[in-house]
């Protein structure tokens, strides 16, 4: 009897001791990239583990804010800003593969959108930007509209050098959270959450992640989504903005008018692939509710939250199985 | 069983239970706000009603925070608009003050139902 107790007494001893051990921690990175705050949460099984995966999540953010930067040119490298103001006289340009394929990405999503996302409107968002600056006033239609070249992408990862205006604003976002959840699953971590401005990504968690859905009206939550291995993004009106005449201009731009457009406050697009997610949540709120809700029938397992301009809730059926 | 079989278990019991209040006590603690300049942790407040102001430096300078009735924000920073500044107070675990011009995020810590926020 007593050499049972000794024995199970010391089980249990070693037992605490390896899950105390043994047990993951969350570590975390913030990282300030594509005028974005970018939160990141891992669990791993170590600091070493943690600081060798977080550094190479860094590497690919950095990469890719330098690789579509449109403001600021890197020697030795051909970004987004060399592409649009290069003074070189070649008739194309040779691109890292990586930019080629993002914008390669950009320009198939203009015909799958109605056209609603268009990479080639860098001219209309900086006449915009410097309105939005001033906070008054609002540009004519004809400050607006360019005579912008076509973005030509040619083989072997060149680019036609035509000075097109390049703003991969609306994917990139998106487009690279989606290769950092994939790098962190090829490195065997499968619960973390990232959050790169409105795009938010999750693994896998025993009993799935709680989304809060912030309201666009104060910092109040709406809706609580429960959910594993899925993107969450959100587009709205209320966070880039400025009000002119008591109406609000923002910086969601629709390519076909020129102008931003006020068809609702907020809409959240949730599906598993987080580029796709970015992509239809600038293409939704480009277009009215009723529209929106035609337009995203032919996409499984998409799901969509709009917030209306009169505060009214809007959802897809699919959103069920989150709550 | 004789004596030192009921200390054994006494001892097992004990570091049970003080394992437990420690591991209860270390996560179940008020609010807390933390500061961060990057990836440094550079500042710990402790939302309490105590109005306090503290400076913390960022990337473009002096950054002053204000903590009060259990809130905390931004009142003066060097940034083209500001944006954190005008935010004003936040208190909930899921809110969150970043000023990109000057890294700085001000995150609060407490117990959470959620494990993110979106919008």
């Amino acid at each position: 009897m007593k050499k049972v107790i000794v024995v199970l007494t010391v089980l249990l001893i070693f037992l605490i001791g390896f899950l105390i051990i043994n047990h993951n921690k969350y570590y975390s990175r913030n990282l300030f990239y594509m005028d974005t705050y970018i939160d990141i949460k891992i669990k791993a099984k170590n600091k070493n583990q943690a600081d060798k995966v977080l550094d190479k999540v860094d590497n690919i953010f950095h990469e890719y804010h330098m690789l579509t930067d449109r403001y600021n040119g890197y020697i030795g490298l051909i970004n987004v800003y060399e592409i649009n103001n290069t003074k070189k006289k070649d008739k194309s340009l040779k691109i890292d593969k990586k930019l080629y394929d993002l914008i390669d990405y950009g320009l198939k999503l203009k015909s799958k959108t109605n056209n609603l996302l268009d990479i080639n409107i860098g001219y209309a968002v900086d006449v915009w930007k410097k309105y939005r600056e001033k906070g008054e006033g609002i540009p004519k239609l004809s400050e607006l509209q360019s005579n912008t070249n076509d973005i030509v992408l040619l083989e072997n990862n060149t680019i036609k050098n035509n000075h097109p205006n390049i703003d991969l604003g609306s994917i990139t976002k998106g487009y690279v959270t989606k290769l950092v959840g994939d790098y962190l699953k090829s490195e065997k971590i499968e619960d973390f959450i990232i959050n790169a401005g409105g795009n938010v990504l999750v693994g896998n968690k025993t009993n799935g992640y709680k989304i809060g859905v912030k309201s666009p009206n104060d910092n109040g939550i709406f809706k609580v989504l429960k959910a594993n291995d899925v993107a969450v993004v959100t587009s709205g009106s209320y966070e880039r903005y400025y009000k002119y005449n008591g109406k609000l201009y923002h910086h969601i731009i629709d390519p076909v008018s020129l102008f931003p457009p006020n068809y609702m406050k907020s809409v959240t697009v949730i599906c598993k692939d987080s580029s796709l997610a970015d992509s239809l949540s600038t293409t939704l709120f480009l277009m009215s509710i009723d529209d929106g809700k035609e337009f995203i029938k032919k996409y499984q397992d998409v799901n969509v939250i709009w917030y209306s301009n009169d505060d009214k809730v809007i959802t897809t059926e699919g959103i069920s199985k989150y709550e | 069983m004789n004596k030192y079989d009921f200390i054994l278990i006494g001892v097992v019991l004990f570091v049970f239970i003080g394992l437990t209040i420690f591991i209860n006590f270390n996560s179940k603690s008020g609010n807390k706000a933390l500061v961060y300049y990057d990836n440094k942790l550079v500042l710990e407040v402790n939302l309490d009603q105590k109005r306090q102001f503290y400076n913390v430096l960022g990337y473009n300078g002096n950054v002053v925070i204000l903590k009060e009735n259990g809130k905390i924000r931004v009142t003066e920073e060097v940034s083209p608009y500001h944006i954190c500044s005008k935010q004003g107070f936040i208190s909930k675990t899921y809110e969150s003050i970043v000023c990109l011009p000057n890294k700085i995020v001000i995150k609060i810590e407490g117990k959470s139902n959620l494990d993110g926020v979106i919008g």
